[in-house]
């Protein structure tokens, strides 16, 4: 059982302009008092074709955190449009919200982003190069995807029975491992995480 | 009967497969599967109960969901107390939950529907231990175990008091376990699985009790729960899944034998669920019949694989009703309402169903007293002695006593009282931290929260509470009347001939639930057993020597075999042959042992003289050099060395003891055998039976005193010495007042039999002595009755079979340190497994728990222990007050008490063991408040405590 829920992420200041920060809301219940920081990061998927194009827009400590429930706002500078294939600049793409203890990942919360040019007349002829300065950030905020994950909330590390239902590559705190839900649909389901369930047919 | 599908019951067409309803009938929980996790669902019982409810919009239908488990649920259980609710999943885990009152309702983030929790659940604990799915999930009838089982073919007994303690895992199934029941009186757990089996486990020892296979030999392992169920008189187990002549059936245990004779036919698939109904019924007397008392009965649901639902009575051959086509899937679960008129049944196509009986087809349920009354007088089993529904009579005299009552139930609220939210009041969000809205706090989160940067540059925000964790249990909710209402009907119903149990010969000859038929030829059966086990117990095999002839016949109740116990009385007789045992903790007796001291022994002969030795304990050799540690904290040793000096060819030995760091030396004419010390005093044995005593800075504190025969042991304790000598008798003098606590006292008395030895000896910090004998006796000198007593006895049985457990104040409570305890080591434990024992008949559970308690505060207070004693007394006069003694417990408080008014002639000590006896009285009256029967002893107490304390 996580010790941390996330009861609500709002999003904040949505839709804005794409050089605009990104600003979540984010209240979360805590169980029990946690002995270290919880570490969240905001990760803006640049291209739904690779991984190589994710930008870790920022990464905070949040702490301390004791039993009972508390809310932050999570601040981030837009993503470097730089870093963004010119052809995935307009159009939906996705911004990733993760909660790391631990450096393990135990809730990732997923929201698809529109952008496109407001001006009717951009939108029907889109620049060749995008003009980001123009671009419009939606972030479809009714729709989170929400994939929880169970990890070892306790400090001694040789209790493997707490982790087993984990992905390996979760546990190594690599930021970027969510090489699953690629594809778009951007389900929160890992089909690797969650054991098959052993339901009978009828 | 009517019946109702409540559509909005459903995990959005996911499968459901659980279903149970809360013990106060307001609201039922479901288990099932989620959106890519398990779910649970609470849901509020009103509206299926009352169309007007289920209109209502401001009454809510689901109040809570749990997204918590990864995988599908497959069961939820409220614990007897509904203060909890266990569920268990396909991801291996059970979390067990508990109600908490927050500020506002909280929604599952990120979960399809937007409905708020209007209650709020929270897990409190995570139980790991499964390697596989978890199928079935069941607390025990008093809530103190919760039982789960899995695909991993285990059962994990939990101890519900102290998650996540395991208790026992309960091996033996070679198949997935796929259902769990308990026996009501709590004796057995029963488990049916995968391998074509059904097995019984004994609570006493979690071992199998026995393994049915025959009704499933035809079985393929294709259902998916196997919920069997006990009939809540006990009599019947009746499993899931079974086949006869290729037919599925529902096959029904006895208890008495576990035969398996009966079975009730008639679904066309595989039973997946059985469920009895938690009340027993008798025939509703119709007025102007006659009055005869009829047998009582069990009603019983049965869910099949068939998508059929059949009820049956135990009095009836063919089932009361039989509903085809209620659902499209399998039945998965069912769940009784508490008053045994209603049900809920859920199935794999993801809805439910209610179904309400009335009074007229199932007859009258039985009172919760009717029925603890068939559990005692047919197991015997203590139940409390005084029930709420009793209490509630009793009118409260003294304001103390009602003050006293009000005190607790104030504590009680205290504990329950926290912003109680009213289900229905849900449309507020926003909660108030420190008088500021929460939609102001969120308007300026973003500057007022703190963030700094830690040592390595990074961000760190410090979170903003907004609410405390409070899991204080909200109390507000009162149970639903269950009236009738318009019920829809959208199956068939119709009784149906292919349905029938098949009754054997027996069963025939009573028919009905036979509830009260065999009680006393079992009753005969068992007295027969007790007087052949004597007191054999298995326990006890490996170290007694057993040579007492005061065979007492044990009231020890067996649920083994005969068979077994014929084993184990050949067990002890192969021991008794095997003589002389080899056993390096008792010492060798020196008639019949060639001890290494004889030589020494036939050196002294001299000195011996003429010494007529009846008894002859061995003696230490001389040696060269010996050490030997004292204490450790502070540390304090002595060390000997035998004829070092010689001063004009006279030998002298040299004793030195070194006592955190200081260090002091003398010396002795002749050689040392043996040395003693304390913090007090240091003694050494020499040659020549002579004994000499020291001060802790190695003043000598008296001239050598002569022995009247060899040393054998020697110790020390404060200022007291104790010599124990080669002739068994034994001395304890106090060194400092310079006066004799034990006179020469010969041991002859408890020395009977040849081979009996001295394993211990204590002795205690008021200087009484205390040997352990190696038949497992340990007795005491009391030195102003100048008896020995017998304070302890390995064999006890009055200590295997006392159950004082509900007299302990806590867990903990049983480890009270002291000469008592060291004596009697870990008994502790037999009385634990004295409740488990239900068999025995609680009238003599009662004696012997009295005789036992009164055992230990006799022997507390005989070995001068004052700790114990307040232990043993306080836990006595607890157990008089449970069990309503009155007169044991008003000598006790009148003893405590003494005399109000002063008069000369009173033998009235104010102390005990150095205790001031009033002060005990005083922590006695709580203990006496809590049972209203007492009320005027507790008047009188109070009132003539208040007397004194004014003088």
């Amino acid at each position: 059982m996580a010790k941390v829920s996330v009861l609500n992420v709002a999003v904040l200041e949505n839709p804005s302009p794409f050089h605009s920060p990104f600003r979540f809301e984010i209240s979360f219940e805590c169980s029990e008092a946690l002995a270290d920081d919880l570490e969240w990061k905001i990760i803006y998927v640049g291209s739904a074709e690779s991984e190589e194009f994710d930008q870790i827009l920022d990464s905070v400590l949040v702490g301390p955190v004791p039993a009972g429930r508390h809310m932050f706002v999570f601040q981030a500078d837009a993503p470097n449009p730089s870093l963004i294939p010119e052809t995935d600049a307009v159009g939906v793409t996705v911004v990733l919200i993760t909660c790391t203890y631990h450096g393990q990942e135990f809730i990732r919360v997923g929201y698809y982003v529109n952008n496109e040019y407001p001006n009717p007349e951009l939108r029907e002829n889109p620049p060749l190069k995008p003009d980001f300065s123009q671009l419009q950030r939606n972030i479809l905020a009714s729709n989170p995807r929400v994939t929880r994950f169970h990890i070892n909330w306790d400090n001694n590390t040789d209790r493997p029975e707490a982790i087993e239902n984990q992905d390996p590559n979760l546990a190594c705190g690599l930021p970027l491992s969510y090489t699953p839900i690629k594809g778009l649909g951007l389900p929160g389901y890992i089909p690797g995480l969650l054991p098959e369930n052993s339901m009978d047919c009828m | 009967m009517k019946l109702l599908k409540p559509t909005w019951v459903n995990h959005n067409g996911k499968p459901i497969f659980s279903v149970d309803i809360h013990p106060d009938g307001t609201k039922f929980a479901t288990g099932g599967q989620g959106q890519d996790s398990g779910k649970v669902v609470i849901w509020n019982m009103s509206p299926v109960l009352q169309e007007d409810d289920e209109k209502d919009e401001n009454i809510p239908k689901m109040l809570c969901q749990m997204d918590n488990h990864l995988a599908c649920v497959n069961c939820v259980r409220w614990s007897n107390s509904g203060m909890y609710l266990a569920s268990g999943g396909d991801d291996k885990l059970i979390m067990v939950w508990k109600r908490a009152t927050y500020i506002g309702p909280s929604t599952v983030f990120g979960s399809s529907g937007k409905l708020a929790n209007v209650e709020q659940w929270r897990c409190v604990s995570i139980l790991r231990n499964h390697s596989g799915d978890v199928m079935d999930v069941a607390w025990s009838p008093h809530d103190a175990w919760l039982a789960s089982c899995s695909v991993d073919n285990t059962v994990v007994i939990w101890n519900a008091v102290k998650f996540p303690e395991i208790l026992a895992t309960l091996r033996g199934h070679s198949g997935l376990v796929k259902g769990l029941t308990w026996d009501p009186v709590g004796k057995y757990i029963a488990s049916q699985a995968d391998d074509r089996s059904l097995k019984v486990w004994r609570t006493l020892d979690w071992q199998l009790e026995t393994s049915i296979t025959k009704p499933f030999d035809e079985c393929g392992g294709t259902t998916h729960v196997l919920r069997l169920s006990w009939s809540p008189d006990g009599h019947y187990l009746v499993s899931a899944h079974a086949m006869n002549n290729s037919g599925p059936t529902a096959q029904i245990i006895e208890r008495e034998g576990w035969k398996t004779n009966m079975d009730f036919v008639g679904h066309r698939k595989a039973v997946t669920v059985v469920k009895f109904n938690p009340k027993i019924f008798k025939k509703k007397q119709k007025n102007g019949s006659s009055a005869k008392p009829s047998c009582p009965y069990c009603c019983c649901a049965v869910g099949s694989k068939d998508r059929s639902l059949s009820v049956w009575l135990t009095c009836l051959k063919r089932p009361l009703v039989v509903i085809h086509e209620l659902f499209d899937k399998s039945i998965m679960d069912i769940s009784w309402t508490l008053n045994g008129l209603g049900i809920l049944v859920c199935s794999m196509d993801g809805s439910v169903a209610f179904l309400d009986f009335s009074q007229d087809e199932l007859g009258d349920p039985l009172s919760e007293e009717e029925k603890s009354r068939i559990h005692q007088s047919t197991y015997g089993k203590s139940l409390a002695i005084m029930t709420e529904a009793q209490l509630s009579t009793a009118v409260i005299e003294n304001p103390e006593m009602l003050k006293y009552q009000r005190r607790q139930q104030q504590q009680q609220l205290d504990q329950k009282s926290a912003p109680a939210r009213e289900p229905g009041s849900a449309a507020s969000v926003a909660g108030v931290v420190n008088g500021e809205s929460l939609e102001d706090i969120r308007k300026n989160l973003l500057k007022k929260q703190v963030e700094t940067r830690t040592a390595d540059g990074r961000r760190r925000i410090t979170p903003l509470c907004i609410a405390q964790l409070d899991t204080g249990v909200n109390a507000t909710s009162t149970p639903a009347a269950l009236s009738p209402s318009v019920l829809t009907t959208p199956s068939k119903i119709e009784p149906m001939k292919a349905f029938d149990s098949r009754f054997t010969e027996r069963s025939k000859a009573t028919p009905g639930a036979p509830v009260l038929t065999s009680m006393t030829p079992t009753a005969i059966e068992r007295l027969k057993e007790q007087n052949l086990v004597k007191d054999l117990r298995p326990r006890d095999l490996l170290e007694t020597s057993s040579d007492s002839d005061e065979k007492v016949p044990l009231a020890k109740p067996s649920s083994l075999s005969k068979r077994k116990l014929e084993l184990e009385v050949e067990t002890v007789e192969k021991k008794k042959k095997g003589r002389p045992r080899k056993d390096a903790r008792l010492m060798p007796v020196a008639l019949s042992v060639q001890s290494p001291a004889a030589l020494t022994a036939e050196k002294e002969a001299m000195c011996l003289s003429a010494a007529a030795l009846a008894l002859k304990l061995p003696v230490p050799g001389p040696q060269r050099a010996f050490t030997l540690q004292v204490s450790s904290d502070p540390s304090m040793y002595i060390e000997v060395e035998n004829e070092v000096t010689a001063v004009g060819g006279v030998k002298l030995s040299r004793l030195k003891c070194n006592r955190e760091g200081k260090e002091w030396e003398t010396v002795l004419t002749s050689r040392i055998l043996t040395a003693a010390g304390s913090c007090d005093v240091v003694c050494v044995a020499c040659e020549k039976r002579m004994l000499s005593v020291f001060s802790t800075c190695g003043r000598r504190l008296l001239p050598p005193i002569l022995l009247p025969s060899p040393i054998s042991t020697l110790h020390c304790t404060g200022s007291y010495v104790m010599a124990l000598t080669a002739a068994a008798t034994l001395s304890v003098w106090d060194v400092h007042r310079q006066v004799v606590v034990v006179k020469e006292e010969s041991l002859h008395s408890i020395l009977t039999g040849s081979d009996m030895t001295v394993s211990q000896i204590l002795l205690t910090q008021h200087g009484i002595p205390v040997m352990n004998l190696s038949d497992g006796k340990a007795y005491c000198f009391n030195p102003s009755l100048s008896t020995w007593n017998l304070v302890s006895d390995k064999q006890d049985s009055l200590a295997l079979c006392a159950d004082f457990r509900s007299s302990l104040p806590s867990q903990d409570a049983m480890l009270c340190s002291g000469p008592l305890a060291i004596i009697q080591g870990r008994t502790s434990n037999s009385g634990r497994q004295a409740a488990r024992l239900f068999s025995v008949p609680h009238v003599v559970q009662q004696e012997t728990t009295l005789a036992y308690l009164e055992n230990q505060v006799a022997a507390a207070l005989t070995l001068q222990s004052s700790h114990e004693y307040r232990h043993w007394l306080l836990l006595y006069a607890r157990y008089l007050v449970n069990e309503g003694f009155e007169y044991r417990l008003r000598e006790i408080c009148k003893d405590l008490l003494g005399p109000v008014h002063y008069s000369t002639g009173s033998q009235w000590e104010s102390t005990v063991v150095g205790l001031r006896k009033r002060e005990l009285l005083k922590e006695l009256l709580p203990v006496i408040g809590q049972n209203i029967r007492f009320q005027r002893l507790f008047t009188e107490c109070q009132e003539q405590l208040d007397i004194l304390r004014d003088k």
